[in-house]
């Protein structure tokens, strides 16, 4: 009897689970994601889906979703999609305005997402996913540093202007330089890390020095780098190279994150992706929490200031037998009450009404990530971006770190970046 | 009945067992050795993108072999390789024969030292190429506090291209020379401790006996260990990633880092399949190389002084 019990019991669990409709979803690993993961047993409760997550680093998001999505069959009813992996995937989305309707969570207008963020998910013309955190470029200042009456008086004495948030490169440099000769702290702390948040670095140079890399206006990737000032921007860089810390030729996120929050001394200013910020306001994790004004950019030579984006999308699968359930956890998850959930936990989602909530006066980085969109800038985006990154990367690298001459660093940046296109087709 | 038709009528009535009995190893040979290399050679032949949203296949006779010919960073990523193989192999070779040469005798402690010694090997490379990258951190990495404290400046090893592939064959050197000790520790106790004696009663000082007995002795030994360090090394991968992804610029992009990055960043597998067989055909060339020509057993018996 017992036995017979314990059979329909598990047999029962069973069906219980089958019944269940799952929603296989693929998410890149950091804070964002992380913090939404909490939430999910709301989504499954409220809706009977379960959620199967799969959080990977971004290469590796790349990697499977290359490898898991066809336009016939797919391991993942969602997919999230760095911006510049768009155009590569494109093809295999459903676009938005075929997702189902949701029978629970509304679908949510395009309009709610903030309009720098929104052609992230946009390809060809059409809206290929939803475009789910707002990340780009925040410039971070050590407020103990500029507030200090003693280095706001040398600073003057010396460079006959007053010592603040950096508003142009060559401020940034100068008063990097001011403390970093003082031994107070570094003076900037660069990205030298993997291929795509190097390359971000050469196009936020670049640009702020008047010239743009690639050009794509007609439809096609078209090198149109002025070579002289894309020597100068480097030539820039690598002055700020000479003020930043010990090991700079290899920082990468942990690396910076290390020097600027752990070390003593610090950084006095670089740019910082706000899904970061979180652990660098973590009093816990971080000596400078608190200690940090949040900025836009500062403008370049050209007088405009670039805000680097580098913004996730999620994606439905067209080979997803799933699409109802995958856009309802859109839907939920688009929602303002779950974005503004999110923004409490320090992270930044791309709603313009949860980022601009007034409720979130003691979150300081989120009006300077306003502000920063209203200079948002693209990295070049196109189907064989990856080899032009690591062509920028390897070159970028020689040059500011003095390993050949940045002039011949930018020949061979556009000899070797039109090869690429050249084969391409372009 | 000629000879001829009774050999052909025998094969025709051979039991089939032998074959029945082969056929699981013949399927699993197949199935995991044949089949792979096989296809590998099938999309070398295709210009064959990982994703579908990368384009169509399409088939490029050796076009994919053509380019790869004309690519200065693949034979930059061979060279690099070589290097790697001929410089951290010797050295780790030598390492061994030394520590093997020391420990081969009794002391008090004798077995915790040896056991001691085997820890790196069983370190997971990934693990060994985050520690190395941590140790040799400026500002905080452990190598640089001691510079500091000798009164040395501190150094950025891996932002030095030359410094940066001195390090990865380093960490090598430290994670696998404890395999050839292992290797050679385990021969050196097979040599009859007789024919020592017999040498050293005939007048034979160490050094002789090294030359004349010790070393010939070893010599299967050290082409075994040879030979499985550089099919090893020429797959060397995720030690080298952690550790440098294959900077500064592409000083350590080694071979296997290019392929991975043909295959998954530029979405190009055929290419990669192609650099696959490349790698395929200099592993046989090292393999036949020690193998056919150190390894026989003529050879062998020749250098033992049989």
């Amino acid at each position: 009897m017992k036995r017979t019990a314990l059979v329909a019991l598990i047999a029962l669990v069973v069906l219980a689970g089958l019944g269940a409709q799952t929603i296989n979803a693929l998410f890149w690993d950091d804070a964002y994601p992380r913090a939404l993961m909490e939430m999910i047993p709301e989504f499954e409760k409220a809706t009977g889906y379960k959620v199967n997550i799969e959080i990977l680093q971004p290469p590796q998001v790349f990697t499977k979703t290359s490898v898991a999505v066809t336009k016939d069959s797919t391991d993942y009813d969602l997919v999230c999609v760095d911006e510049g992996n768009i155009p590569l995937f494109a093809s295999l989305f459903e676009t938005y305005d075929k997702w189902p309707a949701g029978k629970k969570y509304p679908k949510l207008d395009p309009k709610t997402v903030t309009p720098a963020m929104l052609d992230v998910a946009m390809w060809d013309g059409k809206l290929v996913g939803l475009p789910i955190n707002g990340n780009l470029y925040v410039w971070m200042t050590r407020k103990d540093l500029i507030e200090n009456a003693q280095y706001k008086k040398d600073f003057k004495a010396k460079y006959k202007y007053d010592l603040g948030v950096p508003q142009t490169y060559q401020q940034m440099l100068e008063m990097g330089t001011f403390f970093n000769e003082k031994g107070i702290s570094a003076g900037f702390g660069p990205f030298n890390g993997g291929p795509a948040g190097v390359f971000g670095e050469a196009i936020f140079m670049w640009s702020g020095f008047g010239t743009t890399f690639i050009d794509q206006s007609s439809g096609k990737p078209k090198v149109t780098l002025d070579e002289k000032k894309g020597a100068e921007a480097m030539e820039f860089y690598k002055k700020l190279m000479a003020i930043s810390p010990k090991g700079a030729e290899t920082m990468a996120h942990a690396e910076r994150q290390a020097a600027y929050a752990a070390d003593p001394k610090g950084i006095f200013s670089m740019f910082i992706w706000p899904a970061q910020i979180a652990g660098y306001e973590d009093p816990d994790k971080s000596l400078v929490a608190g200690k940090i004004v949040y900025s836009a950019p500062p403008a370049g030579p050209n007088g405009k200031r670039y805000a680097m984006r580098g913004t996730w999308a999620v994606n439905i699968p067209l080979a997803s037998k799933n699409k109802a359930a995958a856009a309802e956890f859109v839907y939920w998850w688009g929602s303002r009450d779950i974005a503004m959930r999110l923004v409490e936990k320090n992270t930044v989602p791309a709603r313009t009404d949860a980022l601009t909530d007034p409720k979130w006066a003691s979150k300081p980085w989120l009006a300077a990530i306003a502000d920063s969109m209203k200079s948002a800038a693209a990295r070049p985006r196109f189907k064989e971006v990856a080899q032009v990154q690591d062509i920028v990367k390897k070159y970028w690298i020689m040059g500011i770190t003095g390993q050949m001459p940045c002039a011949d660093a930018v020949k061979s940046i556009v000899k070797e970046t039109n090869d690429v296109l050249a084969k391409a087709g372009y | 009945m000629t000879k001829g038709e009774a050999r052909r009528r025998d094969v025709r009535h051979r039991p089939a067992a032998p074959l029945f009995f082969l056929a699981p190893a013949l399927i699993i040979v197949f199935a995991v050795l044949i089949y792979p290399i096989c296809f590998s050679i099938v999309v070398s032949l295709f210009d064959w993108p990982l994703s579908a949203g990368a384009g169509e296949r399409h088939f490029v006779g050796f076009g994919n072999y053509v380019d790869l010919s004309a690519d200065p960073e693949f034979w930059n990523s061979v060279k690099l390789q070589l290097g790697f193989i001929f410089i951290a192999i010797p050295i780790e070779l030598l390492l061994g024969f030394a520590a093997a040469l020391l420990l081969n005798r009794e002391f008090f402690g004798a077995k915790i030292v040896r056991t001691l010694l085997l820890l790196p090997v069983f370190f997971l490379p990934i693990l060994s190429g985050m520690t190395w990258r941590f140790m040799l951190q400026p500002r905080y990495g452990p190598l640089n506090a001691l510079l500091i404290s000798l009164g040395v400046p501190e150094m950025t090893w891996l932002g030095n291209p030359l410094m940066a592939y001195v390090a990865v064959i380093v960490q090598d050197i430290w994670r696998m020379w404890p395999f050839m000790f292992m290797l050679l520790y385990a021969a050196l106790t097979n040599i009859p401790a007789e024919m020592l004696e017999a040498a050293e009663i005939d007048g034979a000082g160490f050094w002789r006996r090294l030359r004349s007995i010790t070393v010939p002795m070893l010599v299967p030994t050290m082409l075994t260990g040879l030979l499985l360090r550089i099919i090893d090394a020429l797959r060397v991968f995720s030690e080298v990633y952690v550790m440098t992804e294959g900077g500064p610029g592409n000083a350590t992009l080694l071979f296997s880092l290019y392929t991975q990055r043909q295959a998954f960043s530029y979405q190009k597998v055929g290419m990669a399949s192609a650099m696959a067989i490349f790698l395929l055909i200099l592993s046989i060339v090292f393999a036949v190389t020690l193998v056919r020509k150190n390894m026989s057993l003529d050879v062998l018996e020749e250098k033992a002084g049989g």
